[in-house]
């Protein structure tokens, strides 16, 4: 293929997308057009329901609620779960109780099974909500992380090792950069995966959050919020994708000459 | 190089030591003989004794009325696994036919599935179709599709460009190139698609049957949590752990095995 053959088939794959986009809009205005609101409200209704949305402060603040329970079961699954794909690194006669034991106990338990019974167990509040997306992101941590100790240069470990015996030494400055590209790998696994389970804790198991203005707006057959907050949630963990998470994660691909 | 992988896909296992083995099952031991003990002091309600569970778990298998919610969910998630991957790899598969779809599939359609919280699926699926088997399926497709189309489409790219260029050269039947080569070198990662679908089925999707169902475990369980019934809902997280298993081992494993050697 030429080069201006490439270049045309691009513009022609471009403009197909926003056509797609447009058509896209179009049928969803069209099928509004036959059917009850709270079925299908039509994309004016819902953008009205979007702006009103973001000039109620309460509103606002259950979407910065669910950011923070996002954030802490991250944070929280992450520290577990390097924890424990460190732990069979540095003493290996415990491999089969972390990656042929436990991570598949965690990694085959429902994450609707955690958010009933941290119900159960702590009651509606931001403990339940953060237990419940912790339990089902650490077991994507253990395994990500495992596969970046299983892939780490053993040359290099093993010289850095010859020039320095100081354990704690090697981890922060060896083995820890090491490990750059897979730790953003697993964080932004765990903040895809974590968006799809935040708003089910939190309907179930939380008195604040989208997921609980969820339940409040089904309640009501409150459509076009359901939609509104849907559209809030896929433009933030799109745009956290594709313009935080993929630069940062090639940037450290590319360090470490992948 | 780091990938954006799933629990699904583990690496190759180490042998086993014997002191790694007795730590492994020392831990599971140690965790019942714990759970028995927390058990004693806490009421049914909270935390279950480990036999009251397991008398559970054997009734959602062998208890007609229990096991026919066992089965039903059991053949949703197989379902929707298939109608998943069939229309995730034909997504995938949309810009290697017509290339002017590329960015509609990897820029329009996967971010906007990938994104959509699976909570948000199951209401609108109750919205759109009431209470019933073809909402809950709905509710599965659409969120497992996104995982299946990512890994074909990663399978598509991967595909050793000069081994389909000398079928090509020995044959111009597309379809001969595409069902002798592409087929067969897609295998693999269409096996991983179907195993990671499996995996999030029963682990995320199973949020359909809380909202779209007046059956299958997703069901059993919230109506469990409602009446304050911890052991049904321990024993049906833990009959899903073992259906889970079983399934891996009986039919993932097996054609995940197929596929590697056809």
């Amino acid at each position: 293929m030429t080069i201006d053959e490439t270049v045309t088939a691009s513009r022609r794959s471009r403009l197909a997308a926003h056509l797609f986009t447009l058509a896209f809009l179009l049928a969803w205005w069209i099928y509004g057009q036959f059917v009850e609101a709270y079925v299908m409200p039509g994309p004016w209704a819902v953008a009205v329901r979007l702006g009103e949305f973001f000039s109620d402060p309460a509103m606002v603040a259950h979407m910065f609620v669910s950011f923070g329970h996002i954030i802490g079961a991250v944070a929280i699954s992450f520290t577990v779960g390097f924890a424990l794909a460190l732990l069979p690194y540095y003493l290996p006669v415990c491999h089969h109780m972390v990656h042929g034991r436990l991570s598949p106990f965690l990694n085959s338990f429902s994450g609707i099974g955690w958010t009933l019974l941290a119900v159960v167990w702590f009651g509606i509040n931001h403990v339940t909500v953060i237990f419940a997306i912790s339990m089902v992101l650490t077991p994507f941590a253990i395994i990500n992380l495992r596969e970046g100790l299983d892939n780490l240069d053993a040359e290099l470990l093993e010289m850095s090792a010859s020039f320095d015996r100081n354990r704690a030494r090697l981890f922060r400055l060896v083995l820890l950069p090491a490990l750059y590209p897979f730790i953003f790998a697993t964080l932004r696994v765990s903040f895809g995966v974590a968006w799809k389970v935040a708003l089910t804790a939190e309907l179930f198991g939380g008195s604040s959050g989208l997921g609980y203005l969820f339940n409040l707006a089904r309640q009501d057959f409150d459509t076009p919020l359901v939609l509104a907050v849907i559209i809030i949630i896929i433009a933030f963990v799109f745009s956290t994708d594709r313009f935080v998470f993929a630069p940062l994660q090639s940037r450290l691909a590319g360090h470490r000459g992948d | 190089m780091a990938t954006d992988r799933s629990p699904a896909s583990s690496g190759s296992e180490p042998p086993v030591t014997l002191w790694g083995r007795l730590l492994g099952e020392g831990l599971v031991l140690a965790a019942i003989v714990g759970w028995w003990l927390l058990s004693l002091g806490l009421p049914d309600y909270i935390i279950p004794s480990p036999w009251q569970v397991v008398e559970g778990v054997y009734s959602l298998f062998f208890d007609p009325v229990k096991a026919e919610h066992t089965l039903i969910s059991t053949l949703r998630v197989l379902g929707s696994v298939v109608v998943a991957t069939a229309l995730g790899g034909a997504l995938a598969l949309l810009p290697r036919w017509f290339g002017f779809t590329d960015l509609i599939v990897h820029q329009r359609i996967q971010p906007f599935l990938s994104s959509f919280p699976s909570a948000g699926w199951a209401i609108l699926g109750i919205i759109w179709f009431g209470n019933s088997t073809p909402s809950v399926m709905f509710v599965q497709v659409a969120i497992l599709t996104p995982f299946c189309l990512v890994n074909v489409a990663e399978g598509l790219r991967e595909l050793d460009r000069e081994l389909i260029e000398m079928g090509t050269s020995f044959t111009r039947a597309r379809r001969r190139v595409f069902f002798k080569l592409v087929v067969p070198l897609l295998a693999p990662y269409v096996m991983a698609a179907v195993r990671i679908a499996y995996g999030v089925g029963w682990k995320i999707a199973l949020v359909s049957e809380l909202f779209g169902a007046d059956r299958g475990l997703g069901f059993l369980m919230l109506e469990a949590q409602i009446l304050s019934d911890a052991t049904t809902v321990f024993s049906t997280c833990f009959a899903i752990v073992l259906i889970f298993i079983l399934g891996e081992r009986l039919i993932i494993n097996p054609l995940t095995r197929l596929a590697a050697n056809p």
